[in-house]
């Protein structure tokens, strides 16, 4: 178990600089999930980590110890990739026991380790069946038993339930939750899956082009985001954005009237800065009559999704989507009286796309 | 513009019947969207309809006429598929002109472009004309491909999973414009795919496949109510509706450490179909179950709770404060648990 550190990591892949001055502290014990598109650096600082990658500059610092020119095998850190990797001719009992030979243990504790381990994993059953007599999500377990077996520092995994099908997804990741509670162990996890980063994590670290764009629990990430990228890149469907006026109450681009907003909402936007609106689709209600505080739109679209529908509504030249209750809207075309949950609406810079928030 | 109707299509492919006795009716102008796993037949049935295969017994219709004998050429329909095949030397003028530019279809110069800048329009693609296909994104070569069908002005558009490529950001807003499309050419569509949500979305109609059979046609809101039978109520939802097997006694159903009510036949082996969204945490429910896994969407948490030996799915609103292995309570709301028949599967209201 260990606290890890990165200070000013930069890494270049030849001109191409794929981590932007990354800084972070991962806590002991914390399970922390980095999450971005492909190529936005998540993988690379996850095996600079490991060591299987160098860093162009900057420290990484594990348990104290400054770690970024030790060798991957002398840094005490396991890693679970999303192929399994597992030795085909060893049973199981033999590819969990490989890591354990390489330190000398003797046969007893070997024995005793990867009981343990197998137990935790339910993978008792399997110890001595070869791998390609298992199902997916047993080798992933099995892979994940050989990594935890030498109680490593920390456990890395990068995307290891991405080719896994849905079913096995849900039980495998509630399986690495409830391992890492029981463990405790300090786990670094890479995915481009939203709901498993969610799910998941203790906090979330969302990169892109390399850059650390915000580090937060997953309630903050997605009630409290830090840029326009966060804001549409977590949540679906994606947050309503539109560039908005505040003359008069917020406003929609070609909209005759403004959504009125209690003065305070407001106090976080300068004078005459260009903002844009962020606003997610639960946060738009919708009604069937006109009621006061309530703008007059047309409904544009309706998605029946069963539990609720998806309905896009045209305000001036902007289309809001918004969260109902399903059949509540019965037919597009129909007026409709929007409003919004103003707490929850969002104001970002247009220029630097950074969410505009009062202090505290 | 055209209604499309198979009858008794059948097709194997060597020893495996990939189509058992397929009946479909499509009307003119319908968003009709086939549903089903890999393997179920749907692109097999697309392919029919468009005459790139032939059926091995059946008949295929088109505006009521019989198919047999028409090529692919001259059945007037238009293909979109997953891959996008355009030209990648050509520009996206170019290859929106190139079907346009056969023999057959005896267009001048002038009615191509007033049928290209129109396509283009539709699909907001107008300032990409100039540019080379290979300069493109995913979302616009899909629109590109989408834009050389529309060009043609066909009948029908046959549309194979032509989403599935593109990430989840981009499938989100060409659901939308697909929809939009479907009511400005008032064409009739055949979407094949196999996510539900797709299907949902945009379907008129969706039709159920399973092993080359039809399962159940419907409405979105009538398959996801009133699924006619297990594997429906299955394949329609996310996650799918949580099935139960039991017994009603009195008006309720025995489920882990409690019952439940539900209306339906007394003493006989039932399965009961209800859909996350109606369960209800609730301090006094008369059910208990442990929590085995939280799914975080934001705007909502679905729970997996352990009850007895089943597992049951949740939605709860993303306030709910709760943790892994908690032990909670709940219910349901009973005028939405749907009866199904154990041994048949078949829902016993339909």
């Amino acid at each position: 178990m260990a606290q890890i550190v990165l200070s000013n990591v930069q890494k270049f892949f030849g001109p191409a600089q794929v981590i932007k001055d990354m800084n972070l502290t991962i806590a002991d014990g914390e399970f922390v999930v980095m999450l971005g598109q492909s190529g936005c650096g998540k993988t690379t600082t996850l095996r600079a980590i490991a060591g299987l990658e160098t860093v162009s500059s900057g420290t990484i610092t594990i348990d104290g110890a400054q770690v970024q020119d030790r060798r991957a095998s002398d840094r005490d850190i396991a890693f679970v990739f999303q192929s399994f990797s597992l030795y085909p001719h060893m049973t199981v009992y033999e590819n969990i026991a490989f890591p354990l030979r390489a330190v000398s243990m003797g046969k007893d504790a070997r024995e005793q380790a990867v009981r343990e381990v197998a137990d935790i994993l339910r993978i008792t059953p399997l110890l001595n069946r070869r791998p390609s007599a298992l199902a997916g999500g047993d080798l992933q377990r099995v892979a994940i038993g050989r990594a935890l077996v030498r109680r490593p520092k920390a456990l890395l995994m990068d995307e290891p339930i991405g080719s896994l099908d849905a079913k096995l997804r849900e039980e495998m990741r509630a399986e690495i939750k409830r391992l890492h509670i029981a463990r405790g162990s300090t786990s670094v996890y890479v995915t481009h899956d939203q709901i498993e980063a969610m799910s998941l994590a203790d906090r979330i670290v969302i990169m892109h082009d390399g850059v650390l764009q915000q580090v937060g629990r997953p309630d903050e990430v997605y009630l409290r985001p830090a840029n326009l990228f966060v804001a549409q890149f977590v949540g679906s469907p994606v947050m309503n954005v539109s560039p908005v006026t505040l003359d008069s109450g917020v406003v929609l681009p070609g909209a005759a009237q403004g959504f009125s907003f209690a003065p305070g909402l407001l106090a976080a936007v300068p004078q005459g800065t260009a903002v844009q609106l962020g606003i997610r689709p639960e946060a738009v209600v919708l009604a069937q009559s006109a009621s006061p505080g309530h703008l007059a739109a047309e409904v544009t679209n309706i998605e029946p999704l069963g539990s609720h529908d998806i309905v896009d509504v045209r305000i001036g030249d902007a289309t809001l989507r918004a969260r109902t209750d399903s059949g509540f809207i019965r037919a597009a075309g129909q007026p409709v009286w929007v409003s919004l949950e103003q707490e929850q609406a969002h104001f970002f810079d247009r220029a630097s796309g950074l969410a505009l928030r009062k202090a505290g | 513009m055209a209604s499309i109707s198979l009858r008794g299509v059948t097709k194997d492919f060597g020893g495996n019947r990939a189509l058992r006795g397929l009946d479909l009716d499509i009307a003119d102008g319908e968003f009709f969207v086939l549903l089903g796993q890999t393997g179920a037949g749907k692109t097999t049935t697309l392919r029919i309809v468009a005459g790139l295969e032939q059926p091995g017994a059946g008949t295929v219709m088109i505006d009521g006429q019989d198919m047999q004998g028409w090529n692919a050429a001259t059945r007037d329909v238009a293909l979109v598929l997953q891959q996008y095949s355009l030209y990648p030397r050509l520009t996206v003028r170019g290859n929106l002109e190139f079907p346009l530019q056969s023999k057959i279809r005896k267009l001048n110069a002038a009615q191509i472009k007033d049928r290209v800048d129109k396509a283009a329009a539709t699909l907001q693609i107008t300032k990409l004309l100039d540019r080379k296909v290979e300069r493109l994104s995913g979302g616009e070569m899909q629109r590109v491909s989408i834009g050389r069908a529309i060009v043609r002005d066909p009948r029908v558009f046959l549309m194979d999973e032509p989403l599935s490529a593109l990430d989840a950001k981009l499938r989100e807003a060409l659901r939308v414009e697909l929809k939009r499309l479907h009511k400005e050419l008032k064409a009739t569509f055949l979407y094949v795919t196999h996510d539900q949500v797709e299907a949902m979305s945009m379907g008129d109609k969706i039709g159920v496949l399973n092993k080359g059979m039809l399962v159940q046609v419907g409405t979105p809101s009538q398959v996801y109510d009133q699924p006619c039978n297990t594997f429906v109520a299955r394949a329609v939802g996310s996650p799918p509706m949580n099935l139960i097997d039991g017994r009603i006694s009195g008006g309720q159903v025995a489920l882990g450490d409690g019952a439940l009510p539900v209306a339906g036949p007394e003493g006989r082996d039932l399965t009961l179909g209800i859909r996350p969204e109606n369960l209800r945490l609730d301090t006094g429910g008369s059910v208990s179950g442990r929590v085995f896994d939280i799914e975080d969407h934001g705007v909502v948490k679905i729970l997996t709770m352990q009850v007895g030996d089943t597992r049951i799915h949740a939605t709860v609103p993303a306030r709910t404060k709760v943790a892994l292995d908690e032990d909670v309570r709940f219910g349901w709301v009973p005028e939405k648990v749907v009866v199904f028949d154990r041994a048949t599967g078949v829902n016993l209201a339909v």
